[in-house]
């Protein structure tokens, strides 16, 4: 088959740091090609060096067999570069070189149209892009570049916002785009959109380890590929059952900045040795409920219990002292304070605690000496305690915020989207920690859009769709579709139009 | 001009009492500077220096008018507390603003620079305070309480040091400290880099606003009661306007650190002393001075932008 991209020995440095090594990829017209890794493997780097981000320090990029790069590669980016108060179709068209001084939207329109045809995309092109869902603003960045031209589109990360829905939907656009003979570049670390793709490229470190064609091959098989070794999937201990009940939600409603319902009516209760899941699409009333329990959003009514005490008007202060642990959702905006090192995060929120203090002062050595321990214990790979953290990657950052967490919570420990942007081995190390916590007794919220994992972890799982929680259900009685179904806001109308993509994705 | 810069450092440094004249200079600047380096190390951005100085001098002219006969040093203590409470309060008025409306601290500060401003101007000219017998041309109050002036630790006249000299190097251990290793200086650090993270562990951030604004003002206000009762002995609003600004561009050039702030000091004050000889000797215009500490303050930011993209460059390779 014809290769419209093919890339020979392509390395990228950063300063000692090779991010590409000597990596050689092709992509052939109309395949769905993945790009598959654990975090610093490489994948990003390497779809910035052929998106033109970066200039690669040697190798060939050779697109349509020339020398030719910017030319029909559109690039769909994890966060989307959309102006919220234009409509869809001035997104689609701004910047296009041939609109000429007076726009003329008619011919523009017309094109637009044809591609939402070819692609199968419905879409208003009026509507502004505020009024659509996140799934929604992704088809008109793909749009934007199918319009310059695209032949190849490379999508960092697609589903990383989106219900299993849509990501279904995604992939049946993405087969009507590759059936028209586009070529997609898909960046994931997610297997169940890998196992969706015609071939897959393997990244680790850097290299490539290997490049096979998907319907040859296992997840498990490109797994062990990806991190070099088996990797063994933690389950919840069954055995052990939850003891008295540590939460009790009550009737909570909070009011959010524009006076919309964030949080309407929520009732649940968690228990010692139980880990409760919180399923839902980002943006359903999760950020607000862990704001409420952490003290920092106040609720207009209802209330909550801490070991059987009310709970009134607290302050994050409170909540501290009382030994709730928060991991929260976004690290370095509410985790973390950037510009600190190591050491010193580690002890943010209890910085006036004696056993931090001789005297007026902070007892630097035994900071530091803890963040040694610390450093150690949680295998933080980091030049020194004093580094900045917003110099960590993303998972060596939350195992900062977990081991801070893990080191003075007692009883209670928040997790909003613990694993997020975490790869498999770093993603494993969290779910260990908190199966931990959850043997030591601790009563665990564990909200997250992996629903495999919260499957396998979770006591109970409580779905939250539009700041209600729409039922609370057992894992084992529980199927992926019907989870899915239910974050889509449908309590019980289940067994509704299943299509090709998640039923293979059930399969897996 | 070799006679022009030759006579400012004879100015500044040339003799016993040019050094003096130096270092009396310095003083009010490290202090304005330090309140600085306290809010811009927490991103508050407190630019009321100049009528918080003012708001010092102000509340402690006030109190030497009320305070009866009381033994010297309680007396002094007294004016120094005064100072503190006058440009802390005006700091901490900026504050609450901030907390309870969301004013910005940038103009609201800007703001109480002229509330301040005009109250003095009313109070010399024609208000309650303006030398009596006086013509309203001298826009000055009569000279303090000469008991009440503050001790001079060297010289004597024009060229002499006030022990506002060594409240300013205490001020200046006080604050490194407070910075790097309390408790509350790791708040105001951290407030600096996130304050949203430190909202969720448990700092009441309002609360730690207040007292940063209140402590940034109140250093202010020293250093004005400082220029009134150890050096000019009469409140006119002339010698103490311009202190405010230059102790920003001190807090800039240190480098937003106490010690920094120490050396900036004297190095302005250098050269604000120096000043007044040069003009005496080759006829140059001080303001040019004033200019100086403009380019170097530019000087400062671009190499502070220069070093932040070497930074950048070599982060790259973590990221």
């Amino acid at each position: 088959m014809e290769n419209l991209l093919s890339v020979q020995n392509l390395t990228k440095r950063f300063g000692a740091v090779t991010a590409n090594d000597n990596v050689d990829l092709d992509v052939r017209k109309g395949e769905i090609h993945c790009l598959f890794g654990e975090n610093g493997a490489g994948k990003s780097t390497l779809s910035a060096c052929l998106y033109g981000y970066y200039r690669a320090d040697s190798g060939v990029i050779r697109f349509k067999a020339a020398d030719a790069l910017r030319l029909g590669i559109g690039m769909v980016h994890q966060h989307f570069v959309l102006v919220e108060n234009f409509t869809v179709l001035e997104n689609i068209i701004v910047g296009s070189p041939d609109l000429g001084i007076l726009l003329s939207k008619s011919a523009a329109r017309r094109k637009v149209e044809e591609l939402c045809l070819r692609c199968g995309i419905e879409l208003d092109l009026d509507r502004e892009i505020w009024q659509l869902s996140v799934g929604e603003q992704q088809w008109v960045e793909i749009l934007k570049a199918l319009y310059f031209g695209a032949e190849l589109l490379i999508l960092d990360e697609p589903t990383a916002v989106l219900t299993p829905q849509q990501s279904d939907q995604l992939f049946v656009i993405l087969d009507g785009m590759r059936r028209q003979g586009l070529s997609i570049i898909l960046i994931s670390h997610k297997l169940r959109e890998v196992m969706q793709s015609d071939r897959v490229t393997i990244l680790r470190k850097g290299k490539v380890v290997a490049t096979v064609e998907t319907s040859t091959t296992t997840a498990e098989a490109i797994t062990a590929l990806m991190v070099g070794h088996k990797v063994t999937k933690r389950v919840s201990d069954r055995s052990v059952t939850p003891g008295r009940e540590v939460l009790v939600v009550d009737r909570a409603v909070a009011i959010g900045e524009w006076g919309e319902e964030v949080l309407c009516d929520v009732n649940f209760t968690i228990a010692e040795n139980e880990i409760l899941g919180l399923a839902g699409v980002a943006g359903n009333g999760q950020k607000e409920l862990f704001e409420v329990l952490m003290g920092v959003r106040t609720l207009s009514s209802g209330g909550f219990h801490l070991n059987g005490e009310a709970i009134v008007a607290p302050t994050s202060r409170e909540m501290l002292d009382r030994g709730v642990g928060l991991v929260p959702d976004d690290r370095f905006r509410e985790g973390l304070i950037p510009e600190f090192g190591i050491a010193e995060n580690l002890v943010l929120g209890w910085q006036r605690k004696p056993e931090y203090r001789r005297g007026p002062f902070l007892d630097r050595g035994k900071i530091n000496a803890l963040a040694a321990h610390k450093i150690d214990e949680f295998r933080i790979v980091a030049a020194s305690a004093d580094l900045p953290v917003e110099r960590l990657s993303g998972g060596n950052a939350q195992r900062v915020i977990l081991a801070r967490e893990f080191l003075h919570a007692r009883g209670l420990l928040l997790a909003n989207q613990p694993t997020r942007g975490l790869d498999v081995a770093a993603s494993e190390f969290v779910y260990e920690k908190i199966l931990e916590k959850r043997a030591e007794g601790f009563a665990v919220l564990l909200a997250s859009e992996e629903l495999d994992d919260l499957l396998r972890l979770c006591d109970r799982i409580a779905v939250i769709f539009k700041g209600k929680i729409m039922g609370i259900v057992q894992p084992g009685e529980t199927t992926l579709l019907e989870l899915g179904m239910m974050m889509a806001g449908n309590a019980s109308n289940l067994g509704g139009q299943v299509n090709d993509f998640s039923s293979k994705a059930l399969r897996q | 001009m070799a006679k022009a810069f030759s006579s400012l450092i004879v100015g500044a440094f040339g003799s016993q009492k040019a050094l003096l004249g130096s270092l009396a200079k310095a003083t009010p600047l490290l202090l304005v500077g330090l309140g600085t380096v306290i809010a811009f190390r927490a991103k508050i951005w407190n630019i009321g220096q100049e009528g918080q100085v003012l708001a010092g001098a102000m509340c402690a002219y006030w109190a030497s008018l009320w305070i009866g006969p009381l033994p010297y040093l309680i007396a002094v203590a007294v004016l120094v507390l005064a100072g503190l409470a006058g440009g802390g309060v005006l700091g901490l008025l900026a504050g609450v603003l901030k907390t309870r409306f969301g004013t910005s601290e940038i103009i609201s500060t800007v703001m109480l620079n002229y509330i301040v401003i005009f109250l003095l101007a009313y109070l010399l000219d024609g208000g309650p305070w303006m030398e009596s017998g006086a013509t309203v041309a001298y826009h000055q109050s009569p000279p303090v309480n000469a008991m009440l002036e503050w001790p001079t630790l060297f010289g004597q006249g024009a060229a002499k040091l006030h022990f506002g000299f060594i409240l300013a190097l205490g001020a200046t251990a006080l604050s490194a400290l407070l910075l790097e290793r309390t408790p509350l200086g790791y708040e105001i650090r951290a407030f600096g880099s996130n304050p949203t993270a430190l909202r969720f562990r448990g700092t009441d951030i309002s609360r730690l606003l207040l007292v940063v604004m209140l402590v940034s003002g109140a250093l202010a206000g020293l250093a004005g009661a400082g220029e009134l009762f150890g050096t000019s002995h009469r409140l006119r609003a002339e010698t103490l306007l311009g202190i405010g600004s230059s102790g920003i561009v001190v807090a800039m050039v240190g480098g937003l650190r106490p010690s920094g702030a120490m050396l900036a000091a004297l190095f302005f004050g250098a050269l604000k002393s120096g000043a007044i000889y040069m003009r005496l000797q080759s006829g140059t215009p001080a303001g040019l001075v004033s200019a100086m500490e403009g380019l170097v303050l530019l000087f400062f930011l671009c190499a502070a932008v220069a070093t932040r993209v070497h930074i950048t460059v070599r982060s790259e390779a973590h990221a």
